[in-house]
C-alpha cells in the first residue's frame, strides 16, 4: 500500500531524511520509531503530500504522490502530531466537516460518524463544542477525524501522546482492527510497548535514516541482547573484571547472555566502590534492547518518556 | 474540480459563522447608526453639489455601506488564518480537497454575508432614512454583486501578501478607510480635494459609488451602471491573478493560536 524509496530531505543545513527506505503492506502495522528529531514527522507529512522531499519516491497504491497528489490523498487519513481541530464546533461538526470533505453524504456520513464515534468513545461526547473536551478527548477526536472515511493508509504520528491508559488500549484496539480489515498503518510513537502490543513490525529512525526495520520477533531475535546495566554515584568507576562493560557517564553496561549468573558476578566485583551503586538494572531483549543495539543508545534517555525497561 | 467539497466547505464556514455571528452583526448594524448620524451633513453637500429634493440617504447609505462592505474584507482573510491558529490549515491540505476548491468554498460564505449586508443596509436605509431609488433597482443588485466579488478578491490578495494575522488586520482596516476615503465614500467627491478626486477612479470603492449614485440620484437605467460593474469585476479579476500568483498553499502562517 505504501512504498518509500530513498527519500531525502533537508531544511537548510538541517538533513531529516537521509535515504529512507520503506514499505508497508495493506493489513500491516508498522510502528515508526525514533528520538526527537529523528525525522519521524517529516517522512508521514511528506507520504501525505504536505512536504515535498528533495529526492526519492512515494508510491500509495502504486501512485506516485508527487505526480497525482489528490488521487493519493484520497487514500490516506493523516492525523498530525499537532493537534487540529475547530474547537469552536462540535464534536459532531467536526467529524462531519471530514467527512464531507471525502465525500461523503447522507446515511453512509451519519453512519461514518456514529462508527467512529463509538470506536473511540466520543458518542456521548457528539453535541459538545470541541473545545470544552479534555486533552484526550480532543487526541481522540483529531484521531477520528482521520479514520472517519476509512482510508485503506492510515499515518497516526504520536497519537496517544498525552491520552490516559485507557484511552491508550482503546486506541490500539481500534488501530490493530482496521489493520484487520485490511488497512495499512504507520503508527509513530516514542512507547515502545504500544509497538509490542500491537504486534506491529518496527522501523527505527535515527538521524535520518532507517536504522533498523522488520518483524519485532526477528529483531529481538538478532538484536535483542540482555544487558546488566548498573548506575553509580558520581562517575562510573573502573571495576577489575568489568572491562568489557560500556560506559556512559555514570552508567555501566554490560552485555550478556546470562543476566542473572552476570548481576551476580558483577556485583561481588564491585569491592570497594560497592556503596556508590545507586541501581542495577536487568535489560531483557526488547523493543529497548534493539533500539540499544541498533543506536547505541537507550531510547528512554533520547526521549525523556520514561519507558522502563523489563 | 468538486462542486461537493468546494460547498463542504462553505457549509463549514456558515457554521464557524454560526458559532460568532457577532462581528458580522456588528458590520451591519454599525453603519446605520453612522448614517443616522451622518445624514443632515450630507443633506446640505447634495444640495450644494446641485441636487434638488434630497434628503442626504442618497449618499450616506450608500457610501457607508460601501466603506463597510470593504471592512468585510478582513473576515475573507481571518478564514484562512484561524485554521493556522487552530492547526487544521495542514489537516485540511491533507485531503483531496483542491486548493481551488478551497478558495471557491472560502468565496462563497463572505459573498453570501456581503450580499446581506449591502440588502439590510439599503432595505433599512429606504425604511429608516427615506433613501428612495430613482433608477432601476436591478442596477443596484449588479453593482452590489460586482462589489462583493471584488472584495473577496482583495481579502485573497491581503491573505496571500500577508504573514501574520497582525499585518492582515493592520492592511484590511487602513485599506477599507482609504478606499473610502479616496474613492468618495466616506464624503462625497465634489467636497474632496482636486488631487483625491484625481487618483479616486484608482479604487475600486470609487467606482462602486459611481454605479449605486447613478443609480439613486441621477434616475439612471441598468446600462449606465456597466462600465462601473465591469470595472469592479476587473479589480477583482486583477487582485485574484495577483493573489493567485502570491499564494503558498504549503505556507504556514501566523495567527493568534
Ligand atoms: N519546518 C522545519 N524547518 C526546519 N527544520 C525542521 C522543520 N521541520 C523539522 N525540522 C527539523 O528536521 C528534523 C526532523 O524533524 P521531525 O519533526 O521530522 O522529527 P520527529 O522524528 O518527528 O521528532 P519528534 O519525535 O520530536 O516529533 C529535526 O532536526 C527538526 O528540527
Ligand atoms: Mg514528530
Amino acid at each position: 500500500m505504501l512504498e518509500v524509496e530513498d527519500l531525502h530531505k533537508t531544511y537548510g543545513e538541517v538533513v531529516a531524511l537521509d535515504g529512507v527506505d520503506l514499505s508497508v503492506a495493506a493489513g500491516d502495522i508498522v510502528g515508526l520509531l525514533g528520538p526527537n528529531g529523528a525525522g519521524k514527522t517529516t517522512l508521514v507529512s511528506i507520504v501525505a503530500g504536505l512536504r515535498r522531499a528533495d529526492r526519492g519516491v512515494v508510491r500509495v497504491d502504486g501512485r506516485n504522490v508527487a505526480v497525482a497528489p489528490y488521487e493519493t490523498r484520497r487514500r490516506i487519513g493523516l492525523a498530525p502530531q499537532d493537534l487540529g481541530i475547530y474547537p469552536v464546533l462540535s464534536v459532531r461538526d467536526n467529524l462531519l466537516y471530514f467527512g464531507e470533505l471525502a465525500e461523503l453524504s447522507g446515511r453512509e456520513l451519519t453512519g461514518r460518524i456514529e462508527e467512529v464515534a463509538d470506536a473511540l468513545e466520543l458518542t456521548h461526547l457528539l453535541d459538545r463544542p470541541a473545545r470544552t473536551l479534555s486533552g484526550g478527548e480532543k487526541r481522540r477526536l483529531h484521531t477520528a477525524m482521520a479514520m472517519l472515511h476509512r482510508p485503506p493508509l492510515l499515518l497516526l504520528d504520536e497519537p496517544t501522546t498525552g491520552v490516559d491508559v485507557a484511552t491508550r488500549s482503546r486506541l490500539l484496539e481500534v488501530v490493530r482492527a482496521r489493520a484487520a480489515d485490511g488497512t495499512a498503518v504507520c503508527y509513530s510513537t516514542h512507547y515502545l510497548p504500544e509497538v509490542e502490543s500491537l504486534g506491529a513490525s518496527v522501523a527505527i529512525l535515527d538521524q535520518g535514516r532507517v536504522a533498523a526495520r522488520g518483524a519485532l520477533h526477528d529483531l529481538v531475535h538478532a538484536h535483542g541482547q540482555c544487558y546488566v546495566e548498573l548506575s553509580f554515584d558520581g562517575e562510573a568507576p573502573d571495576v577489575p573484571g568489568l572491562e568489557g562493560a560500556e560506559r556512559s557517564g555514570s552508567g555501566l553496561r554490560l552485555p550478556t547472555a546470562d543476566p542473572a549468573g552476570e548481576t551476580a558476578r558483577v556485583l561481588s566485583a564491585l569491592g570497594p566502590v560497592a556503596p556508590r551503586l545507586r541501581t542495577v538494572e536487568i535489560l531483557r531483549p526488547s523493543l529497548e534492547s534493539v533500539f540499544l543495539a541498533v543506536t547505541g543508545r537507550r531510547y528512554e534517555e533520547e526521549v525523556g518518556t520514561g519507558v522502563g525497561a523489563s | 474540480m468538486s462542486v461537493r467539497r468546494s460547498l463542504a466547505v462553505a457549509r463549514h464556514e456558515l457554521r464557524l459563522l454560526r458559532r460568532d455571528p457577532a462581528p458580522v452583526v456588528i458590520l451591519i448594524a454599525m453603519p446605520l447608526v453612522l448614517m443616522a448620524f451622518n445624514r443632515p451633513a450630507f443633506r446640505a453637500a447634495l444640495t450644494e453639489a446641485g441636487y434638488a429634493d434630497v434628503n442626504g440617504a442618497e449618499h450616506v447609505v450608500p457610501g457607508t455601506a460601501v466603506m463597510f462592505a470593504f471592512f468585510l474584507v478582513g473576515n475573507v482573510g481571518f478564514a484562512f488564518f484561524r485554521e493556522h491558529g487552530w492547526q487544521t490549515w495542514e489537516r485540511l491540505r491533507a485531503t483531496s480537497t483542491r486548493p481551488v476548491e478551497v478558495m471557491v468554498g472560502k468565496a462563497i460564505t463572505p459573498l453570501v454575508v456581503s450580499a446581506v449586508q449591502l440588502f439590510v443596509l439599503f432595505g433599512l436605509g429606504g425604511l429608516l432614512f427615506g433613501l428612495r431609488v430613482r433608477g432601476a433597482i436591478l442596477g443596484l443588485v449588479l453593482v452590489g454583486a460586482s462589489l462583493g466579488i471584488c472584495l473577496v478578491a482583495f481579502g485573497f490578495l491581503l491573505t496571500a501578501v500577508c504573514r501574520t494575522i497582525m499585518q492582515l488586520n493592520a492592511v484590511a482596516n487602513i485599506g477599507a478607510l482609504v478606499f473610502a476615503g479616496i474613492g468618495g465614500a466616506l464624503t462625497p467627491l465634489s467636497t474632496l480635494p482636486g488631487w483625491a478626486r484625481a487618483v479616486a477612479p484608482a479604487t475600486p470603492s470609487y467606482w462602486a459609488m459611481r454605479g449605486f449614485r447613478s443609480i439613486i440620484l441621477d434616475g439612471a437605467s441598468v446600462g449606465a451602471v456597466l462600465l462601473p460593474c465591469a470595472i469592479l469585476l476587473l479589480f477583482g479579476v486583477g487582485f485574484g491573478l495577483v493573489a493567485a500568483r502570491r499564494f503558498r498553499f504549503a505556507e504556514t502562517k501566523t495567527s493568534w493560536a
